[in-house]
């Protein structure tokens, strides 16, 4: 393992999924590395691809993709070459997932205790019930959940939203992954318990040395939790660097617009609004991908699609005016 | 513990409610039906002074409270009253004929879901494979030909042309081989079908299952398809079979009549279909009785066996 290498360098990645209206890109060419230890928060709109991003990840993508390219190294190794079986070894080995909606994540049928049991004989094929119910109780205090004895013994319906996003956060931990997807783990939480997540992720940071990728569509919330951030729009990245180099001197409209819209207490009311829609994934890209709402655009930008270019040390952005109007 | 105590108790409940409700439904039936049930029963020829008799003897003369109340004391202690035409006790002939119907339904149903539901299983991990084609064009031809059209087709071939198997009745008392010999294409002719069904029914409920979150959370993690399959969607695929299940039984006991007409056994069906043809109303209201109480006992045990599979179930029955 070269240590010189980031753990992950996805490179040119391409999806294209099959649609009655021809192929839709719902990935056009991804570009992304990032080291040991990083949190790195994926942001962008619905339809943006982040969660298609991190399915890429797992390699479990519906059954109606068309064309998948590209390269998702891995510590060197190709994810996307992996015969299925290989593959199937890296889940819940190196890679572990929490999902978006806890109230669906866990089978209704079996208590939590079966749920991380099974998963912990996955990864660990040596464990015994009895010590892989002394970890699964040691890591369910540790997310947060009181009585965790009562509880490894309770069914889903028994738990509210917030603890079974907690008992899923348990399960990747105990898995001690190398690298923890988190697609918008706290989209369906009310806001005092997506609160609470946010704070358990923070604290998890101290002693998890794996990577996180943290989607979400809230920009707040990542700023607060993650150490890069890589904004996505229809498919592409549009910038990408260090949370707060790219919070503090946003290098391309979309970031500028998207930093517009959060909610602050100086805005006196109205809530900022990006106008128009996201381009069709239909589309084939003749042009920077936000021409069609971008509040700068110019004759140059619709000569083609734009590429991400570094602005800074660590920071790409993927606008031909950057510095002109963004200085 | 408790919740499924209280979820047990109120299904006990319901159950004997339902059995209250048609046994004065039964009755009902036998009081309304147009005629008097002796000339019916003796036919035109008997003298009136037989017939006066007929009716003192079977009570005909009370009121209908009163034949009400008798009818049901008498089912509470066993006593299902007499055949008019042989003079024997409902109870006993009904008694050496369920033995029949029980081992007949039973086999069928077991043989149905030791093949209905791994062929369902395969069908839905191999979705849209030449076996799953194959299986769903079989299992939709085989419920849709009658049971009895199987039963003819088996007893020609399997008895007649090759002579592999004995048929015709059940078989000599006390012989087991033999019995057990006389059992096989009658239980064949009657689970065909629902191997078929069991099949389509598991394979759309676990495709169903497939595709919910948990499953998806499973593969995140590298989870083995066995342990995916047949621990973690098999559990969830396994409820709406169960009630067809459920429902596959009383279907059996009452409606094999056919397959046991065509291979000359004894059975429920084939007692009630007689009784209706000779008019024998204290036989046929006792058949019914017996076969809505096997069909209410059954679905108890579906209820129950729900709750001891999903916990939700246990909950919302206790409340």
């Amino acid at each position: 393992m070269n240590p010189d290498l980031p753990m992950i360098a996805i490179r040119n990645l391409k999806l294209d999924a099959r649609t009655e209206h021809g192929p839709a890109h719902i990935l056009r060419g991804i570009d992304l590395g990032f080291g040991r230890g990083r949190i790195v928060g994926v942001v962008g709109e619905s339809g943006s691809g982040k969660s298609t991003l991190v399915s890429c990840l797992l390699r479990l993508l519906p059954s109606n993709i068309e064309r998948l390219e590209g390269e998702i190294l891995f510590d060197g190794i190709d994810l996307l070459k992996l015969s299925p079986s290989d593959m199937n070894d890296w889940r819940g080995r190196k890679i572990a997932m929490v999902f978006q909606d806890p109230m669906t994540a866990l089978n209704p049928l079996f208590t939590i205790n079966t749920h991380l049991r099974d998963v912990l004989k996955r990864r660990f094929p040596q464990i015994s019930a009895r010590e892989a119910r002394e970890r699964s109780l040691a890591m369910l205090t540790k997310v947060g959940i009181s009585d965790a004895s009562a509880r490894l013994d309770a069914y889903p319906h028994q738990l509210s939203g917030g603890m079974r996003q907690r008992i899923v956060i348990a399960m990747a931990l105990l898995v001690e992954p190398d690298l923890l997807l988190a697609d918008e783990p706290t989209t369906a939480l009310d806001a005092t318990v997506e609160a609470q997540i946010v704070d358990l992720f923070d604290q998890l940071r101290q002693d998890f040395s794996g990577s996180i990728v943290f989607i979400s569509h809230h920009l707040g919330l990542v700023a607060e939790l993650c150490d890069d951030l890589c904004v996505m729009y229809g498919g592409t990245i549009v910038e990408t660097g260090p949370v707060a180099e790219v919070l503090a001197r946003p290098r391309h409209p979309y970031t500028r617009a998207l930093l517009d819209c959060e909610i602050e207490d100086d805005h006196g009311g109205r809530l900022a609004t990006i106008p128009g829609e996201v381009p069709s994934a239909t589309w084939a890209m003749d042009a920077c991908i936000f021409a069609s709402r971008c509040a700068h655009v110019a004759d140059i930008c619709r000569t083609g699609p734009t590429a991400l270019e570094t602005v800074a040390i660590g920071h790409k952005a993927a606008c031909k005016r950057s510095r002109e109007v963004l200085p | 513990m408790r919740e499924t105590l209280r979820y047990v108790a109120s299904r006990l409940a319901t159950t004997f409610l339902i059995v209250l409700g048609a046994m004065i439904l039964l009755f009902a039936l036998s009081a309304l039906v147009p005629g008097d049930p002796a000339t019916a029963l003796l036919g035109p020829a008997a003298t009136p002074e037989y017939v006066q008799r007929f009716i003192q003897e079977m009570g005909l003369d009370q009121p209908w409270y009163r034949r009400l109340f008798s009818f049901m004391a008498n089912v509470f202690v066993g006593n299902l009253g007499t055949d008019v035409l042989s003079g024997q006790p409902v109870t006993q002939i009904i008694a050496n004929v369920l033995p029949y119907t029980f081992i007949l339904t039973f086999t069928s149903i077991g043989l149905a879901v030791a093949f209905g539901v791994p062929l369902g299983c395969y069908a839905a991990t191999h979705r849209g494979s030449l076996l799953d084609h194959l299986l769903a064009f079989v299992s939709v031809a085989f419920i849709a030909i009658p049971s009895f059209v199987i039963a003819i087709f088996l007893l020609l071939i399997f008895a007649i042309w090759l002579d592999w198997l004995p048929v015709m009745g059940a078989g000599e008392a006390g012989n087991w081989l033999d019995q057990a010999q006389r059992l096989i294409l009658p239980t064949i002719a009657l689970s065909v079908g629902w191997i078929g069904f069991i099949a389509r029914l598991v394979r759309s409920s676990m495709l169903e299952t497939m595709g919910e979150n948990f499953i998806r959370l499973s593969r995140a993690y590298g989870l083995s398809n066995r342990l995916i399959t047949y621990k973690y969607a098999l559990k969830n695929a396994c409820i709406p079979t169960l009630a067809v299940l459920g429902m596959g039984v009383g279907r059996l006991l009452g409606g094999a009549v056919l397959v046991e007409i065509v291979f000359s056994r004894p059975g429920l069906g084939r007692l009630m279909f007689d009784a209706i043809s000779t008019r024998n109303f204290p036989v046929l209201q006792g058949t019914v009785l017996v076969v809505v109480l096997i069909f209410v006992l059954t679905n108890l045990l579906v209820d129950l066996s729900y709750a001891a599979i999903d916990p939700r179930i246990r909950r919302q029955g206790s409340r």
